[in-house]
């Protein structure tokens, strides 16, 4: 192991503020769904939407580990980093299984946060912005997917906690710390740079990602 | 004439026993459904009468969604006859505590009856604000129903 003077910088402070605002997001929104507080759960959801959208964006602008094209490797790549992972050697930002896990849980909370959108509930009286939109029981097959769904992302959700625990603890390999500081330490003679980004990209997606989340806020019901 | 009144008879019997046995033959599954069906529409209809709420307030959609709730309302109670419970093997969210507090639930069903009549009588008034009040009373009589006797999503 390194001695922690040298250190690189591996993720972006997009990534870290998305990955952390989420997890409260999320709790919010669970809180608050369970709790029948509806108002809360959609500003909630209206936040978690603007989040999820901008990771979208930010994984084809972003920084270099931000990006989905430097994670998401193929089935021979996931297979190659199973076979040959020691557990030390760091990644350059996700590695190739939990590049899958991104993608996997980016895709179950923006289905729920879609199906959202557009759920009704039982009685009719509490929805979401886009329901008016399509019938009744459209609405509920639309809460019955963000129920149904909700429930895959917790087992999704502890799968992720479970692998950074198996890295955390048996490998001694610290992921958490770096999803704070945005920084780990460089392994042995390894010359991976900082990340870089875009300040123009970052403005101009969070530029477009507020007016998409206004509009969906509104119910794309201008005037 | 004097065999016509036996005649008469024995029809209006005859029709008794067919509305006897069909309503008999209404298995569990149907008046499930049946009931279900009624449900949705007046969820629709709840739906219809927010949306016009929230945006264009128009009289008479407001009157056609609130009359399909009040007339839909009268017919909920009497689709819960014994047997119709999860018990049935059908799939139903009515809880067993229907039949276990039946006048309790039969004065939710009443109460539901009586604030879509309400608000059946005033939706097309163009008083918003009235509307919007009794709607609430609407949803709050859906409410409180669903707490006590429908299962959780």
């Amino acid at each position: 192991m390194s001695t922690g003077e040298e250190t690189v910088k591996v993720w972006d402070p997009f990534v870290r503020v998305f990955h952390w605002s989420l997890i409260t997001l999320f709790g919010i929104a669970w809180w608050s769904g369970e709790n029948q507080d509806m108002e809360r759960h959609r500003q909630a959801g209206y936040a978690i939407f603007a989040l999820v959208v901008f990771r979208l964006f930010w994984g084809f602008a972003g920084s270099r580990t931000a990006r989905f094209a430097q994670f998401l490797k193929g089935p021979g790549g996931v297979m190659a980093y199973l076979r040959t992972h020691d557990g030390e050697t760091p990644s350059d930002g996700h590695n190739p299984l939990g590049g899958w896990s991104v993608a996997v849980l980016l895709a179950v909370i923006l289905t729920i946060t879609l199906a959202g959108l557009f759920a009704v509930d039982v009685d009719g009286i509490e929805s979401g912005p886009l329901a008016d939109w399509v019938s009744f029981d459209s609405g509920r097959v639309a809460a019955e997917w963000h129920e149904t769904v909700f429930k895959a992302a917790l087992a999704v959700i502890g799968l992720h906690i479970l692998a950074i625990g198996y890295y955390q603890v048996l490998n001694a390999h610290d992921l958490i710390g770096p999803m704070i500081t945005g920084k780990r330490s460089r392994g042995k003679g390894e010359t991976t740079v900082d990340v870089k980004w875009s300040p123009v990209m970052a403005l101009a997606g969070i530029a477009g990602v507020g007016a998409l989340t206004w509009a969906v806020m509104t119910g794309f019901r201008f005037g | 004439m004097t065999r016509a009144r036996p005649m008469l008879l024995t029809a209006a019997l005859a029709a008794l026993l067919a509305g006897g046995a069909i309503a008999a033959a209404a298995s569990p599954a149907d008046t499930i459904a049946a009931r279900q069906a009624n449900f949705k529409k007046m969820g629709g209809a709840m739906k219809a009468l927010k949306e016009e709420l929230a945006g264009g307030a128009d009289k008479a959609k407001l009157l056609a969604a609130a009359r399909t709730l009040a007339a839909t309302a009268k017919l909920q109670g009497g689709l819960f006859p014994a047997g119709t419970g999860p018990s049935s093997g059908v799939k139903t969210d009515a809880l067993p505590a229907i039949w276990a507090q039946k006048p309790a639930f039969d004065a939710a069903a009443a109460k539901l009856v009586t604030e879509a009549d309400k608000l059946a009588g005033i939706a097309g008034s163009g008083n918003a604000a009235a509307v919007l009040a009794q709607f609430k009373a609407v949803g709050g009589a859906c409410a409180a129903c669903h707490k006590q006797f429908r299962a959780e999503d």
